[in-house]
């Protein structure tokens, strides 16, 4: 067995791939919970917008229209969220999960019910690779960042854009500060509900592009439960990145690779006949991003955690 | 006009000769864990079933992306026994909620697949698909280029162990160099990490590849696509999603299995017990197109002959469970 190809460019190639989803749902959900709002409903995010991404290709046969498909789902779940969230101010956990459980059930249904007839499962072509010259050829990063298909670019292009977009926007100060002192806010003329609104639809933006990138750019073809929980893994991440989308990324990064080692670890030494159980290379990337993640915390000297995370915002009415 | 209709109706009882009595049919239900649409184990179940509704031996209901945990598996044994089905097929490992059931619905005819614990009216079906993994190995060991074959599993329990050792041993049978790598997924769902793993095993050369599990599966299939590998197909026959690839599939032919329960309900004789067929429950389904490589027709051969001699019970597969 040749341990030299666990860590090869095969490695950071898959890692990325695998990552992707994750990455994006996390970025997205840094973004919705710096306003304040916890979106626990993620996971139902980028199912279902796997989902429409996958019938929107299908039918269409493009798979830009699938990408788009599967955005505008997203964004049309994270309304409903902050329908139930920001509007009606329900209990932000509760809301959350159902609307995952929802997720399970509907994609369950409508994928059976429109794809019932066929003999054969449905399946959609898969994006080309794109070699970007000259920079596709620099030893180590070049084969892992500028070989792969145009989602993955566009996905990193869009990490950047959040990025901006809360740090070097008006919009993303206002997130900020809605997500730490809504009252101040408020008291300055800040509209707390209509920016947590808006930046929910964000996040479902990217969660939707990360179920859609996991279809059109991945695997091409759609599954009961196809996003396996990564909307989890996701939400997880946002504290390990301490609500910073540039640290959530690389977490969800990390977290990708040490996925795709474990699948090479286990390959390499032996799989049925190994020592070491299996469980135990399952578990490492979670060992892995929670031993980050506590020591992060341990080490900061102030909590990165929005203050006004997870609390309706609701207008004192004063005489 | 009244009279007309009543006199109508009157001679139209009088007339009609009388009705021969049909054979009742067995009122079945099937509970699903996954689409009927999934291309694999769901759908296996479903067209089986079916098949037994269309001769008119069963009235079919089904509950297809049903909810795993034993509590609301026992819930819809339960609901659909006292609605008055005779036959509750719950299409898993669901040992535990058919024995929740029984216990308040001791008269209805459970079953669920796996194996396991029998007894009263709960019974269960074998899902022996190492017998035809035995098979794939001998054709593995014909055409593969590297030595290597691979094998990738969603959890390390008994059925995908056995498959997984049953592919090496068949294997190693005919060309004992033969190494194999296996990595197990965790997930029976995550297409994704399926199609990693076998890029992950095709790095270590792997080229013949055998999967455990729906979602691993269709992520295997990905991959054999994107890399020009070989493998098989799980449960289903799944060789036209990649025509060129797929050597053959391991498909699960539940309507003998089905078919027997039902006969038994309907002679009376019904009791809980372990419907075992063997290899009569599995299809070995090679694939006309496949083209990655030839298969030797030596090997062709060696196929066809172990398949009489485990069908007619003078060889045995190994059966390696851990």
């Amino acid at each position: 067995m040749d341990w030299s190809l666990v860590l090869g460019v095969g490695l950071f190639r898959s890692g990325v791939q695998l990552a992707m989803p994750t990455a994006l749902a996390a970025v997205g959900e840094s973004f919705s919970e710096r306003a304040g709002v916890l979106n626990l409903g993620l996971e139902g995010m980028m199912l279902c917008a796997a989902l429409a991404a996958f019938v929107g290709e299908y039918y269409t046969g493009s798979a830009a229209l699938g990408v788009l498909a599967g955005v505008a789902v997203g964004v049309m779940l994270a309304a409903l969220k902050a329908f139930l969230s920001v509007y009606l101010k329900t209990e932000q956990v509760i809301n959350g999960i159902a609307i995952v459980i929802f997720a399970q059930g509907i994609t369950a249904f409508a994928y059976e019910r429109l794809f019932r007839s066929l003999q054969v499962s449905p399946q959609v072509p898969p994006l080309h690779t794109i070699h970007v010259p000259i920079l596709a050829s620099i030893p180590g990063i070049g084969p892992v960042l500028f070989d792969q298909n145009v989602l993955i670019y566009v996905s990193l292009l869009t990490v950047a854009g959040v990025w901006l977009l809360l740090y070097r926007t008006k919009f993303g100060l206002s997130v900020r500060a809605v997500g730490e002192s809504p009252i101040a806010a408020e008291s300055v003329g800040g509209h707390v509900d209509l920016v947590r609104w808006l930046a929910l639809l964000v996040c479902g933006a990217m969660a939707g592009l990360g179920g859609a990138v996991l279809i059109v750019g991945d695997i091409n073809l759609f599954g009961p439960n196809v996003t396996a929980g990564r909307g989890w893994v996701a939400i997880a991440l946002v504290i390990f990145g301490r609500w910073n989308p540039l640290i959530v990324f690389g977490g969800a990064l990390l977290f990708g690779m040490t996925d795709a080692l474990q699948l090479r670890i286990q390959a390499v030494s032996g799989g049925t006949l190994a020592a070491v159980p299996y469980e135990f290379f399952q578990a490492l990337p979670y060992l892995l991003t929670l031993t980050v993640m506590v020591a992060a915390t341990v080490a900061s000297k102030r909590s990165a955690q929005p203050f006004a995370l997870g609390v309706p915002f609701r207008r004192e009415v004063t005489d | 006009m009244v009279a007309t209709a009543v006199s109508l109706t009157v001679s139209a009882c009088g007339n009609s000769p009388p009705a021969a009595t049909a054979p009742s049919k067995v009122k079945v239900a099937l509970i699903l864990p996954c689409p009927t649409n999934d291309g694999s184990w769901c759908q296996q179940a479903y067209i089986a079933a079916q098949q037994l509704q269309t001769e008119g031996l069963i009235d079919l209901k089904v509950t297809s992306s049903a909810p795993q945990d034993t509590v609301s598996v026992t819930q819809i044994i339960q609901r659909y026994a006292q609605g008055g089905s005779q036959l509750v097929i719950a299409d898993s490992t669901y040992q535990d909620a058919a024995f929740n059931a029984a216990a308040t619905s001791p008269n209805t005819a459970i079953a669920f697949s796996g194996g396991g614990k029998v007894g009263g009216k709960v019974s269960t079906f074998e899902v022996p698909i190492y017998q035809p993994a035995y098979l794939a190995g001998i054709v593995a060991s014909g055409i593969t280029k590297t030595g290597v074959i691979g094998g990738l599993s969603a959890f390390d329990f008994p059925i995908c162990h056995a498959q997984m050792e049953a592919f090496r041993l068949g294997a190693q049978s005919i060309k004992s160099s033969i190494k194999q790598v296996t990595t197990y997924i965790g997930d029976w769902n995550d297409v994704a990490k399926g199609k990693n793993a076998t890029l992950a095993q095709a790095d270590q050369k792997a080229d013949v590849f055998v999967v455990c599990g729906g979602g691993p599966a269709s992520g295997m299939i990905s991959a054999l696509q994107e890399r020009n590998l070989s493998g098989f197909g799980y449960v289903g026959d799944q060789n036209s999603l990649a025509p060129k690839n797929m050597v053959g599939s391991l498909v699960y032919n539940l309507y003998p299995i089905f078919k027997a329960m039902v006969k038994d309900i309907a002679a009376g004789t019904y009791t809980g017990k372990d419907y075992d067929l063997g290899l009569s429950s599995f299809n070995f389904v090679l694939n006309p197109s496949y083209s990655v490589a030839t298969i030797p027709p030596d090997i062709l051969a060696k196929v066809q002959s172990t398949q009489q001699a485990i069908l007619s019970g003078t060889f045995t597969v190994p059966y390696i469970a851990k």
